[in-house]
C-alpha cells in the first residue's frame, strides 16, 4: 500500500468490464472502462438510467468485483481482494454517501456518526472528539441526540456525510446525494461536498453520480456513461484527461 | 462489533413482535421449568426415601406394602435375624408396621383421594431420613395420637394439629407435624402400631417389616436368607428398587411431559426464527449499509444472534420468575394406591436449565436468519427500500 500525498493516484480503473448473471443470462454491465483519479479530483458521473453509474461507483468503492480488469484504489487492488479484505479496507478508506441517507433509525445522529469509529481502535474520548467535530463541519453539533425521524431530509443527509468523513477517508463516493432533496437542501449539500473537496483540511478525492446537471456542474469532471461504456468527458483545467 | 444497543433499541422499536415472542418462550421455559421442578421435586422424594443398607420385608408374592399380611408373631422375629443394625441401646433397628388406605377429603371440596395411615412404633421413626417433629410433639402409645406433613396437614381435612381423623369410628388426634427430608414418609398419617392394628381390628397381623442392616454384605445376606427360608414365606426388597418401582408410572407421565415440553420448545424456537426473519428482511438496508460501512460478515452474525439470545433470554427470565411463586409449593401425584405429596424443587439447576433452554432456543432460533442477514448481497440489499 502507497503513502498517499498530494497529487497521487488514488483510482485506477483498467480495462474494466462487469456483467450480471441473473439464471442462465449473462447481462453485460460495463465494457472496457478506464478511468483514473488523483487526490482532490472530484468526478460527477452521468448518464441515463441503467447505463451503468452505480455499478462503476460500486467498484470503485470496493462494493463489488470487477469481471474482468483491475481496479485499484488507495494502493489496494479489489478485484483480487477477499471479502473480510474489502470489508476492512472500505472501513479505512471510503466514506459513502447515498441518496437516501441511510442513516440506522434507531441510533441518534451522534451514534450514527460514532458507528463508524467502533471498528476503529480509538478511545471513547477520541471518538467523542471526532464525532463532534465531524458534525460541526455539517452544522448540526445541536441535533447531535436527535434520531433521524426528527430530522429534515437535508439534516439527515448532512449527517450522513458527517459519518462518511468521520474516519478521515481518503475517498467520498455519493450515489445521488441529491436525488431525494428540494433545491435548497440540495445545495446546501453540494456546497458541503464543495468544501470537503477543496477545502485544505478535507482534500478528498469524491466520485459523485448524478442526474442534475447543476449537481454535475460542481465537479472537476463530469463523465458519461452510456450502455457500458464512458462516451464523453467533460473537464476543466486542473485535471488531466485521462479517458481512452 | 456492532453496539448491543442497535439491537436493544431495535427490539424496543417492534416491541408488540418483542413482546409476542418473549411471551411464547416465556411460556415454554415457564412450562419447563415448573417441569424440570416436578421431576426435581419427584426424584429427590424418591432418593430422600430410599436407604441403601434398608429393606422392606413383605409377604412372599406382594409386591406393595398395602398387599403384604405377616402375622405380627413372624414379623417380630425377624428382628432377632443376624446382621441387623443396632441403636444407641443395643436395640435392632428393626420396625414392623401396618399400613392402611383410607379414603379421605381433600381441602376445599378437591374430592376423596386415598390416604395412607400407617402404624409403627419410635423405633421406625428413626429409620426415616432426616425425621424431626417441626410442631406439636410425637405421638404416645395407646392414645390413639397422630401426626403428618405440615403439606399434608394442609392439603386434607381434619389433618391440622388439634383436629381428628377418623378410622373405623376410632378418632385419633393429630397432635404433630413431622418433617423427614421431603422423603415419602411426608406423604402419610403415622399413628402407633398398636392403636391402628386395634381400630382396624386387625391386632394379629402387620404389613411388612423395616429395616437396616449393618452393611452392603449383611443386607444381600438378609435378602437371601429370607428368600431361602421356607417358614418365614417373607420376602425382602431393597427399599431403593422398592421406591423406584413404586414410580415407575410417575416415570411415564414425565416422559409424556417431556415430548409434550419438546414440542412446545421447537414451537417457540420457530416463533423466535419468524420474529428474526422478518427483523432480517426489514432491515436489509441498513445491513446493507454496515457491511459498506466495513463492519465484517462476522459481527453482523453475532449481532443478530445477540439479537435473538435476548429476545428468548427476556422470555427466559420470565418464564424462571414466574415460576417462583411455585418454589416448595407441595403437590401430588397419584401412584396406583395413594397420593405421594412433593414439592417443586426449583434449586440453582433446574433454573439453570430453564435459562439454558432460552439460550439454546434464542441461538438455534436465531442462527438461521443470522445467517441469511451474512448472506445478504451488499449492493442488492442496499437497493431495497
Ligand atoms: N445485482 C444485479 N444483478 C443483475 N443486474 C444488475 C445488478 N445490478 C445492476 N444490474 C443491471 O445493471 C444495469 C446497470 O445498473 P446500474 O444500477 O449501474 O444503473 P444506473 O446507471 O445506476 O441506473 P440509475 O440511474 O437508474 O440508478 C441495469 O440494467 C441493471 O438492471
Ligand atoms: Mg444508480
Amino acid at each position: 500500500m502507497s503513502n498517499l500525498n498530494a497529487d497521487e493516484t488514488v483510482v485506477v480503473v483498467r480495462d474494466v468490464c462487469k456483467e450480471f448473471h441473473r439464471d442462465q443470462l449473462t447481462i453485460p454491465v460495463l465494457s472496457g472502462i478506464n478511468l483514473e483519479l488523483s487526490t482532490g479530483d472530484y468526478l460527477a458521473l452521468m448518464g441515463p438510467s441503467g447505463s451503468g453509474k452505480t455499478t462503476l461507483l460500486n467498484l470503485i468503492a470496493g462494493l463489488d468485483r470487477p469481471t474482468s480488469g483491475d481496479v485499484i484504489v488507495c494502493g489496494q487492488n479489489l478485484g483480487q481482494s477477499s471479502e473480510g479484505e474489502l470489508s476492512k479496507w472500505r472501513s479505512r478508506h471510503v466514506g459513502f454517501i447515498f441518496q437516501m441517507y441511510n442513516l440506522i433509525p434507531v441510533l441518534t445522529a451522534y451514534e450514527n456518526v460514532e458507528l463508524p469509529l467502533t471498528l476503529t481502535s480509538l478511545s471513547r474520548r477520541d471518538r467523542d472528539d471526532h464525532v463532534k467535530a465531524a458534525l460541526e463541519v455539517v452544522g448540526l453539533q445541536d441535533r447531535m441526540d436527535h434520531y433521524p425521524r426528527q430530522l429534515s431530509g437535508g439534516q439527515e443527509q448532512r449527517v450522513a456525510i458527517a459519518r462518511a468523513i468521520v474516519t478521515d477517508p481518503t475517498l467520498l463516493v455519493a450515489d445521488e446525494p441529491t436525488g431525494d432533496l428540494d433545491a435548497k437542501s440540495a445545495a446546501e449539500i453540494l456546497d458541503l461536498m464543495h468544501r470537503l473537496n477543496t477545502e485544505k483540511e478535507f482534500r478528498k478525492t469524491i466520485v459523485m453520480v448524478t442526474h442534475d446537471p447543476n449537481a454535475a456542474d460542481r465537479a472537476r469532471r463530469i463523465l458519461h456513461l452510456e450502455k457500458g461504456l464512458l462516451v464523453s468527458e467533460v473537464t476543466d483545467n486542473r485535471t488531466r484527461a485521462t479517458v481512452q | 462489533m456492532i453496539p448491543a444497543k442497535y439491537n436493544l433499541r431495535n427490539l424496543r422499536v417492534r416491541w408488540m413482535t418483542t413482546l409476542l415472542t418473549v411471551v411464547s418462550t416465556g411460556l415454554v421455559v415457564w412450562a419447563s421449568v415448573l417441569c424440570f421442578g416436578l421431576t426435581d421435586g419427584l426424584q429427590y422424594a424418591l432418593k430422600v426415601t430410599g436407604h441403601e443398607l434398608d429393606l422392606i420385608v413383605l409377604r412372599k408374592g406382594a409386591t406393595d406394602e398395602i398387599g403384604s399380611g405377616i402375622e405380627q408373631k413372624v414379623a417380630r422375629e425377624v428382628a432377632s435375624l443376624p446382621g441387623i443394625a443396632k441403636d444407641e441401646q443395643g436395640q435392632p433397628q428393626c420396625s414392623v408396621e401396618f399400613v392402611t388406605i383410607l379414603t379421605k377429603p381433600r381441602r376445599n371440596n378437591g374430592g376423596t383421594v386415598n390416604l395412607i395411615v400407617r402404624g409403627l412404633e419410635s423405633v421406625g421413626r428413626t429409620l426415616r431420613p432426616g425425621f424431626r417433629i417441626v410442631a406439636g410433639r410425637d405421638i404416645e402409645p395407646g392414645k390413639f395420637e397422630a401426626m403428618t406433613s405440615r403439606s399434608m396437614a394442609a392439603r386434607f381435612e381434619n389433618l391440622a394439629i388439634g383436629e381428628k381423623i377418623e378410622v373405623n369410628r376410632q378418632y385419633f388426634e393429630v397432635v404433630g407435624y413431622y418433617e423427614a427430608a421431603g422423603s415419602a414418609a411426608e406423604s402419610e398419617v403415622w399413628t402407633d402400631l398398636r392403636d391402628l392394628t386395634i381400630a382396624r381390628k386387625t391386632p394379629a397381623a402387620v404389613s411388612a417389616v423395616c429395616l437396616r442392616a449393618e452393611s452392603p454384605e449383611q443386607r444381600d445376606a438378609l435378602v437371601a436368607l429370607l428368600a431361602d427360608d421356607k417358614r418365614f414365606q417373607l420376602n425382602a426388597i431393597r427399599e431403593t428398587k422398592y421406591f423406584e418401582d413404586q414410580m415407575n408410572q410417575a416415570n411415564a407421565v414425565q416422559y409424556i411431559g417431556y415430548i409434550i415440553a419438546g414440542f412446545l420448545i421447537f414451537g417457540a424456537m420457530f416463533a423466535a426464527a419468524n420474529t428474526m426473519y422478518a427483523a432480517v428482511a426489514s432491515r436489509a438496508r441498513e445491513i446493507g449499509t454496515l457491511r459498506a460501512l466495513g463492519f465484517p460478515q462476522g459481527s453482523i452474525l453475532l449481532s443478530f444472534l445477540f439479537e435473538s439470545v435476548v429476545l428468548c433470554s427476556l422470555g427466559g427470565l420470565i418464564g424462571c420468575l414466574a415460576t417462583l411463586p411455585f418454589n416448595g409449593l407441595s403437590t401430588g401425584t397419584s401412584n396406583q394406591f395413594s397420593e405421594i405429596t412433593f414439592s417443586f424443587r426449583f434449586g440453582p439447576r433446574v433454573l439453570a436449565q430453564g435459562v439454558m433452554l432460552a439460550l439454546v432456543m434464542g441461538l438455534l432460533g436465531g442462527i438461521l436468519p443470522a445467517i441469511r442477514a451474512v448472506r445478504l448481497n451488499i449492493i442488492t440489499a442496499l437497493r431495497e427500500r
